[in-house]
């Protein structure tokens, strides 16, 4: 198991919560989260996984005019005890990686409690509130946490990495929960501003971080300007979006026309 | 990595036994076989294999915030007493695949093959049946022989008093070779790796079939047929009969729409049409060039295209 992690720092902690979010996400809820932790708690990386035995390494791929690997790192930040988990999601082996991470988090770390983050995507609209739905793989934790303003998930269906982490997690004697914020489906492919900052006040409540959200303000209301602005220049946007807002559904159709022109629109750079 | 076992062989019988395995493939023609028989004789589960570092989950079920279980493909063993012999099956619900590889193979087929014959092992068993499919020039009216493949010569006069059987050797345009790709194969080779006995039975489908998202019960039948005599076990194969016959008739309705519809060029039918009347031991062998361009007609016939999309969880 060890030869699969390169540590380049010998980081210590005492009892320490490990974040995971995953590279690709709705809304770039995970990565945007993690970025932001990263930057603002000053997290050094200090170990990584080997890619060889989890990803195809035929050639890169190239996403926004850049080559990308994969890569998968632990950051550390000791004043506030807490190990953070960047990765792409492994293509190959996936037990064997959630396996090796959630191992070397219980005896390397001595990790108390894991937290995975992630968007789900929601029929409710940029003006709501987002809410954060959480699944626990231990009462207790859920006991705990309760008062966090989260409300309980029960879903069936194909797990995505983050809930098989968890399942690995339960099975280690690992207490964890996965938090999943929501997306208006119509943002899914842009960064949602107001999911993001709403799972980092989470976390900032649960660690006392003492997190500057102001960044996320701004952001978030410069988005809802320029939605406000489309929806006043095409009617058709603005009736399928007040249609959401009353609590009324969309056909493909129309659901995918509102996908496209909000994300065009976010991304021409209009205001 | 391992197995499970909920019950230790009883050391007072645990000699002689069988092992059957059965797995999803072409027609799930040997998996259908071997979980019919498994059922017929209630045999009882008795452990896993772990699916863990074999399969991907396919199913989270989250209830009241709580995350209550990860299912994953099953890989099953099961025990039933008959007569002074000890029946073991083993059933698996998929078969462990490397990335972008159609049929079992490489490092993890290899290790679920050693992990079912430890368990057979464990349970004395001496001998390992696999079952699939061969894909064959037959007509699907035409009652479906089995192709048996031995895992040593010794077996090979056994088989020949078989019913309705042929080796390799017997099969016109064959010679005495083929490929048993997946699993059922794999199995043999580890096995006489070992020094067990083990015959791959394979019950005979129409290669205009092979694609087809349907089950094909009537060559189950065939393979149990084989089995119950080497057991000399008496069952009741009506419900498999009336599943065949069911079969058959939307076989027969999709062909006629295709041909209808000329879905299906004229040729093409012909030459399907023409294995109705043709015994098999009269057939030539197919040439790769005739069932690629046979295929291709009846191939994206079958083709479900991708899955909708799902919220994953």
């Amino acid at each position: 198991m060890k030869d699969i992690f390169r540590f380049t720092y010998k980081a210590k902690f005492e009892n320490p919560s490990l974040i995971v979010g995953w590279d690709k996400d709705a809304g770039r809820l995970s990565p945007k989260v993690i970025e932001y932790l990263n930057k603002k708690l000053n997290a050094g990386s200090f170990c990584d996984i080997e890619p060889v035995d989890f990803f195809s390494l035929a050639g890169v791929a190239v996403e926004r005019d850049t080559a990308q690997f994969p890569e998968c790192k632990f950051y550390y930040c000791e004043r506030n005890d807490l190990v953070i988990f960047k990765a792409n999601e492994p293509e190959f082996e996936r037990y064997r990686f959630l396996d090796a991470v959630s191992d070397l988090a219980q005896h390397h770390f001595g990790v108390k409690h894991l937290y995975t983050i992630g968007g789900t995507i929601s029929s409710t609209t940029h003006s709501n509130t987002r809410k954060i739905l959480a699944v626990y793989n231990k009462k207790e934790l859920q006991q705990e946490l309760n008062g966090y303003g989260m409300e309980d998930m029960t879903w069936q269906g194909t797990p995505a990495i983050s809930s098989y982490l968890l399942w690995v997690a339960e099975r280690k004697g690992i207490p964890g929960v996965s938090l999943w914020t929501q997306i208006p489906f119509y943002l899914a492919a842009c960064e949602d501003f107001q999911a993001i900052r709403a799972t980092l006040s989470f976390l900032d409540n649960r660690f006392s971080l003492e997190l500057d959200l102001k960044e996320l303000d701004e952001q978030e209301q410069s988005q809802n300007i320029k939605i406000d602005r489309l929806r006043q220049e095409d009617s058709e946007i603005n009736r399928c979006i007040g249609a959401l807002e009353n609590g009324q559904s969309l056909n493909q159709e129309e659901q995918l026309n509102l996908i496209k022109a909000v994300s065009e629109f976010l991304e021409s750079g209009k205001s | 990595m391992g197995f499970k076992l909920y019950r230790e062989p009883d050391p007072a019988k645990a000699e002689n036994s069988i092992m059957f395995c059965g797995w999803p493939g072409i027609g799930n023609i040997g998996i259908l076989a071997i979980d019919t028989l498994k059922e017929l004789l209630k045999a009882q589960e008795i452990g896993q294999i772990e699916p863990w570092e074999f399969f991907e989950p396919y199913k989270v079920t989250i209830e009241g915030g709580l995350l209550k279980d990860l299912e994953f493909p099953s890989n099953k063993f099961y025990l039933q007493q008959f007569k002074d012999q000890g029946l073991l099956f083993f059933i698996g619900q998929q078969q462990p695949s490397e990335p972008r590889t159609r049929y079992a193979q490489g490092q993890k087929a290899y290790q679920m093959a050693n992990l079912v014959l430890d368990v057979a092992e464990k349970f004395g068993c001496q001998r390992i049946y696999t079952s699939g499919a061969a894909v064959t020039q037959i007509h699907h009216t035409a009652k479906p022989r089995v192709w048996a493949v031995p895992n040593n010569q010794n077996l090979a006069k056994e088989i020949k008093q078989y019913q309705n059987t042929v080796l390799m050797s017997e099969i016109e345009g064959r010679g005495d070779q083929g490929l048993i790709t997946g699993l059922n194969g794999l199995l043999l080779g580890v096995a006489k790796k070992r020094g067990l006995d083990a015959i791959c039975l394979m019950g005979e489908i129409p290669y205009y079939l092979q694609a087809a998202p349907w089950p094909y019960p009537k060559a189950s039948k065939s393979v149990l047929e084989v089995i119950t005599t080497i057991l000399g076990l008496k069952v009741d194969l009506t419900a498999l009969e009336e599943l065949s016959q069911k079969i058959e008739q939307q076989i027969d309705d999709f062909l006629e729409s295709l041909y209808k519809t000329e879905a299906i060029p004229p040729e093409i039918r012909d030459e399907i049409e023409k294995l109705r009347y043709t015994e098999p031991a009269e057939l030539g062998p197919i040439t790769e060039e005739e069932q690629k361009r046979i295929m291709e007609h009846i191939d994206e016939l079958f083709d479900q295209g991708g899955r909708p999309d799902e919220r994953h969880l």
